[in-house]
């Protein structure tokens, strides 16, 4: 694998506020990377630090093993925070500019308008967008270049439901198409569903890294209901291997032993003459592990 | 420098309060370049004479005092050129492109670059513009004609560029640190219109600092200095002694100004963070 990017004891201090501190990170071709951390958690800041618009208090990073910053950053398409453009020009004309800078050619507007499915409004002016066109017109041209890493900082911030699932299945084939995603997010909802990898941040210190699939196995709960939960509780007691049970909306709560499977809770009812209308092996979400890495820091 | 002119041209070129802005200041340099017979004529017809002179025989645009004349004129209005930087600049901070720009790939070099290349057209636009306007007032009122007389004191039309380019450095470092388009665009008038002329006239002819060191200082100021780059040309036709070239001195104090603005403008843009 291939780095992408390496931060080294990266800080940034804000005065006597201590946005960033001493962190390290690596990332590696084709990783979709999630940070994640509250608001004010130092989420931006590390990102303007590495696209060198905040100058870090210490510490370094290097991009692509080491390329010029400038030229790394035409290769990078990234967006920090709101959309920024000028409210006066329309999306092609504003791409223009992007595109100028990033140094590709103007065909590529048409494109990438398409992509995000703004090509009706293309001639309006960015003042008339509404948020999620705005927002969609930044990764638009965050896009423009084809570059191999975008950095999107908060990209469904503002968004209506079917906005934000739009975001997300854009950013889902954008990563298809092989390219290293750093995603910084206060919604853990979001990484889960979108990312490989995430790390914690809080208050500027890195609490965990790790990826997405290891904290996401399943648990050793299962729970069961039946037409009648009474005559299952006392068949399940019968059961061996059943740490604990408990009753939650209806739901039985099983908490098993010795691998006991729901396959074969599902049998041994079956056999006992129960049919079970649900059956459901608890999975762990990103939100329970994220509280549990913040209670135990 | 090409690529980074363009990023600038991008910006403006379907802007339309700066097409608007900069039509209004080539009509505003236009009435000054060729009002200089009505003004004449005006004076004539409310009795004005010059000890005994007839106000509208003044040559005032002879080849080449009408470079001198025109420029000095001229350059008051230097004032809307900079509302233009200002505004080019200001836009950049308020709406977060500069951010924008940097992030997308070009470096704060570049940037400094394409916005002192924006200056240098715009300043060369207005030369030319008042160079084609001396041509054409020259060729119908001037007394002498020929190659020769126009091409004399052409160094007023370079003096008159470089005034602008300054003065719009010192807008550009003015918008980086405030920010505020309508603050800067307020403060900016006043002090280059009022409160440095005022201060250097008080230094110059009050009776209670005559003969004294403040006078000798007034030419070091940021806003006397551009200006003393063309003389003020008009004592002449009360047959006073005028300076009729580019002072070397004006040169030279101006110059140290405009590293000064630019030293500014880098080391802000090297050590600003640009969060929104």
């Amino acid at each position: 694998m291939k780095d992408i990017l390496e931060i080294k004891g990266l800080s940034k201090n804000f005065g006597k506020v201590k946005a960033v501190t001493n962190l390290n990170l690596n990332i590696q071709q084709g990783q979709i990377y999630g940070i994640l951390g509250p608001n004010g958690s130092g989420k931006t800041t590390t990102l303007g630090m590495i696209l060198d618009v905040v100058a870090p208090t210490a510490g370094a990073y290097q991009w692509f093993g080491g390329m010029s910053p400038i030229s790394a950053r035409k290769q990078i398409g990234a967006i920090l925070e709101t959309p920024c453009f000028y409210p006066y020009l329309t999306a092609v004309q504003n791409l223009r500019i992007t595109a100028h800078i990033k140094e590709c050619s103007f065909d590529r507007i048409e494109e990438v308008l398409e992509q995000v499915g703004l090509a009706e409004r293309k001639n309006d002016k960015f003042k008339t967008y509404s948020l999620g066109m705005k927002q969609r017109l930044s990764i638009a041209a965050a896009l423009i270049a084809n570059p191999p890493v975008l950095i999107l900082d908060e990209p469904t911030n503002g968004l209506d439901p079917q906005g934000i699932a739009e975001i997300r299945t854009l950013i889902k084939e954008i990563a298809a198409a092989g390219k290293t995603i750093l995603l910084a997010s206060h919604l853990l909802d979001e990484v889960q569903k979108v990312c490989t990898h995430f790390c914690v941040l809080r208050q500027g210190v890195k609490l965990h890294e790790g990826s997405v699939n290891d904290i996401l196995g399943e648990t050793n709960e299962v729970e069961i209901a039946a037409a009648d939960n009474e005559k299952l509780k006392a068949t399940i007691l019968k059961l061996d291997n059943i740490e604990a049970m408990s009753e939650e909306n209806g739901l039985l709560i099983l908490k098993t032993a010795n691998g006991l499977t729901s396959d074969a809770i599902n049998k041994y009812c079956f056999e006992q003459g129960l049919s079970l209308k649900r059956i459901v092996t608890r999975t762990n979400s990103l939100e329970q592990e994220f509280l549990k890495i913040l209670e135990e820091k | 420098m090409i690529r980074a002119l363009k990023l600038e041209w991008l910006k403006i070129k379907n802007y339309h309060t700066f097409w608007i802005l900069l039509g209004l200041y080539a009509l505003a340099l236009i009435i000054i370049c060729f009002g200089g017979m009505f003004l004449l004529e005006y004076l004539k017809n409310h009795g004005a004479d010059f000890e005994g002179i007839d106000p509208t025989i003044l040559p005032i645009y002879d080849f080449p005092d009408i470079w001198q004349n025109t420029t000095y004129l001229g350059s008051f209005l230097k004032i809307l050129i900079a509302f233009i930087v200002i505004i080019s600049i200001t836009n950049d901070q308020t709406y977060n492109t500069l951010r924008q720009n940097i992030i997308d790939g070009i470096s704060k070099k570049e940037y400094l670059l394409g916005k002192m290349l924006l200056i240098a057209a715009l300043a060369l636009f207005s030369t030319v513009l008042l160079f084609i306007s001396g041509l054409i007032n020259g060729s119908i009122y001037s007394h002498v004609q020929g190659g020769h007389y126009v091409l004399d004191e052409l160094e007023f039309l370079f003096a008159y560029w470089y005034d602008i380019v300054i003065f719009c450095a010192l807008a550009f470092f003015l918008s980086l640190i405030i920010k505020k388009a309508g603050f800067i665009i307020i403060a900016l008038t006043l002090y280059s219109l009022m409160f440095e002329p005022i201060l250097t006239m008080v230094f110059t002819e009050a009776p209670f600092l005559k003969g004294q060191i403040w006078a000798s200082l007034a030419p070091f100021f940021p806003i006397h200095a551009i200006n003393d780059l063309i003389p003020v040309p008009f004592p002449k036709y009360a047959f006073r002694e005028i300076e009729d070239n580019v002072p070397l001195s004006a040169l030279a104090i101006s110059t140290v100004w405009f590293l000064v603005y630019i030293g500014g403008i880098v080391f802000i843009l090297n050590r600003r963070d640009l969060k929104s």
